[in-house]
């Protein structure tokens, strides 16, 4: 029985998966199934939000991560054979998606942003981004399973339908992986989830000391935002979290403004606000490719420009 | 005394990429350059070498043109590498170079641990580690921050969304790294003149099997559009004002 699967880590990205998953199902004519990581008790919303079955994945032990499930996904879609499998672009699916395309033998999109048929329907066509944001790549996998990994926010999560039906189906394997959990640690967040931001400053490397990004708080203070960094800033000189990281291997962000202060515009930090309704930059370079991508840009020195700014954003 | 690998892939610096009047990609003046998350895995497997003992040999899958990056990684603490080098191993997809890598560490090196940047600068995939362990069939944690060999074990710190995992893993394992495993240093000019002196081994196709077909096919590469007003003030007072005035005619201020 062919079909389309959607795994998600959660309800919330399944329901965004579905949302991509049931119009290729209905254009194939196959079933949509959502295999379900959160139990029999969640079975039903994965339904209401268009599966057409849940499929519930068993349970893992507390000493086993996501990647015990690895055998027992392959071992179902080489009985299943299924036509598509979406799944959600986080840390540890990334992974599984990727160890489980192996043994399929088949090919993986990673980071999908448009899944779409080719004319005549004849292929599964999907969109992504290559050197770092600079370009878009199309391309079609050629063999089965067609399998991509979709970051979450790609799709709406789909419309829920409590009146919907479908299966239910529970998988019975007990999954073991080499790996064992020793402990789960909450990762300390110092801040809130700057993607919800409507204004983000930014830094990078043109601010010259850590203690100077109290220039950039009360900027991002007076505009009503939250400030943010770029690679360097944040992963490599820890001045702000990691969580701050803005980019193609950090957070993507689509604030209405976004104001770069110091920060040169490499690409693959410009993917992570390519969306940002206004982009704003302040850099001494005129030169600094940051100013081909923003709306309004100063040229001139932070240090001289963020006061003048604070002082008539006051006015 | 861990065997160690560290894989690296030698990339386009996507910096020198032009986009063509016509939305294509202009790379007629492009450099190459070992792939920024790569140089921190490579970090990081001579840090753990030199706390544990042992070596690190850095492998490649690249076109001979590569043979700078191999010369580059070396100088970076590796003891050896492993070239391998034909010119067909050009735009593979991650199926494929770990296809190669598979085959190439099945045979001719011993590994107690392979490191892998989290992804490539240049497709950014993330495939190719986690697909090599598969091949290999061994033990793998992605996107990890901290690494320790402990007990004939990896004791390895992964980031998982919300919150870390830490995980026991048998060697022979493979982990991929995130960039704050460890800083990439700069080599200087006695690191560029060792490496000249350190063993490449160098393979062909040729001497490999059957070449490994693509799972994925490019349809098309276009540049992507971003489309901004690009409008220039300068830092004077009476700029910076008409620069507020106009943010606040896009209502984006509250």
């Amino acid at each position: 029985m062919p079909g389309v699967w959607v795994l998600g880590e959660n309800k919330n990205q399944s329901l965004e998966l579905l949302s991509a998953g049931r119009p290729m199902a209905d254009r194939m004519g196959v079933h949509l199934t959502s295999l379900v990581l959160g139990g029999r008790e969640e079975a039903g919303d994965h339904i209401a939000g268009g599966a057409d079955e849940a499929l519930v994945l068993p349970p893992l032990a507390e000493d086993q991560s996501l990647d015990a499930l690895i055998l027992v996904l392959v071992q179902e879609a080489r009985e299943v054979d299924p036509d598509l499998f979406l799944i959600a672009s986080t840390y540890r699916l990334r992974e599984v998606a990727a160890r489980v395309a192996s043994l399929l033998k088949t090919g993986l999109c990673s980071e999908t942003l448009k899944i779409n048929f080719t004319e005549n329907y004849r292929s599964v066509e999907m969109e992504r981004l290559l050197y770092g944001g600079a370009a878009v790549e199309r391309v079609v996998c050629l063999t089965r399973p067609v399998m991509a990994t979709v970051p979450p926010g790609t799709y709406e999560q789909a419309p829920i339908d409590p009146a919907r039906e479908g299966q239910t189906r529970e998988m019975k394997e007990t999954p073991r992986s080499p790996c064992k959990v020793l402990e789960r640690r909450a990762r300390e967040r110092r801040t809130r989830d700057i993607r919800e931001a409507r204004v983000v400053v930014c830094v990078g490397r043109g601010m010259e000391k850590k203690e100077d990004i109290t220039l950039a708080r009360e900027l991002a203070d007076v505009l009503g935002g939250e400030i943010a960094g770029t690679r360097p800033v944040t992963e490599e000189l820890h001045w702000l979290p990691e969580d701050l990281c803005i980019g193609l291997s950090g957070i993507q962000i689509r604030p209405d403004l976004y104001v770069g202060l110091g920060v040169s515009g490499q690409i693959q930090h410009v993917t992570g606000f390519r969306d940002a309704k206004i982009i704003c930059a302040v850099n001494r370079d005129a030169n600094a490719p940051i100013f081909g991508v923003a709306d309004m840009g100063i040229v001139g020195d932070l240090y001289d420009v963020v006061p003048k700014l604070i002082g008539a954003l006051k006015k | 005394m861990p065997e160690l690998v560290v894989c690296f892939k030698w990339v386009i610096d996507e910096a020198y990429i032009r986009r063509t009047s016509a939305g294509g990609l202009d790379f007629s003046s492009v450099d190459y350059k070992i792939s920024e998350y790569d140089r921190n895995a490579i970090e990081a497997a001579v840090c753990l070498r030199d706390a544990c003992g042992g070596s690190v040999t850095a492998v490649t899958v690249a076109p001979p043109e590569a043979s700078k990056g191999v010369k580059d990684a070396l100088s970076r603490g590796p003891d050896r590498a492993i070239f391998v080098s034909d010119a067909i191993f050009k735009d593979l997809d991650s199926s494929q170079t770990a296809a190669i890598l598979g085959e190439v560490l099945r045979g001719k090196a011993t590994f107690d641990l392979i490191l892998c940047g989290e992804g490539s600068g240049d497709a950014y995939a993330q495939q190719v580690g986690p697909r090599l362990a598969e091949l290999l069939s061994i033990p793998c944690a992605s996107y990890v921050q901290k690494l320790r060999i402990e007990g004939g074990q990896v004791i390895a710190e992964r980031k998982a969304g919300d919150f870390t995992e830490v995980l026991a893993i048998p060697m022979p394992a493979l982990v991929t790294v995130l960039p704050d495993i460890a800083s990439p240093r700069i080599p200087g000019v006695k690191d560029t003149l060792m490496a000249s002196k350190k063993p490449v081994e160098t393979i062909g196709q040729s001497e490999l099997g059957e070449m490994p077909e693509a799972r994925l096919k490019t349809v098309e590469v276009r540049a992507s559009r971003m489309e901004r007003e690009c409008e220039i003030f300068t830092p004077e007072a009476a700029d910076v004002a008409r620069f507020v005035g106009a943010l606040q005619k896009k209502g984006v201020l509250k």
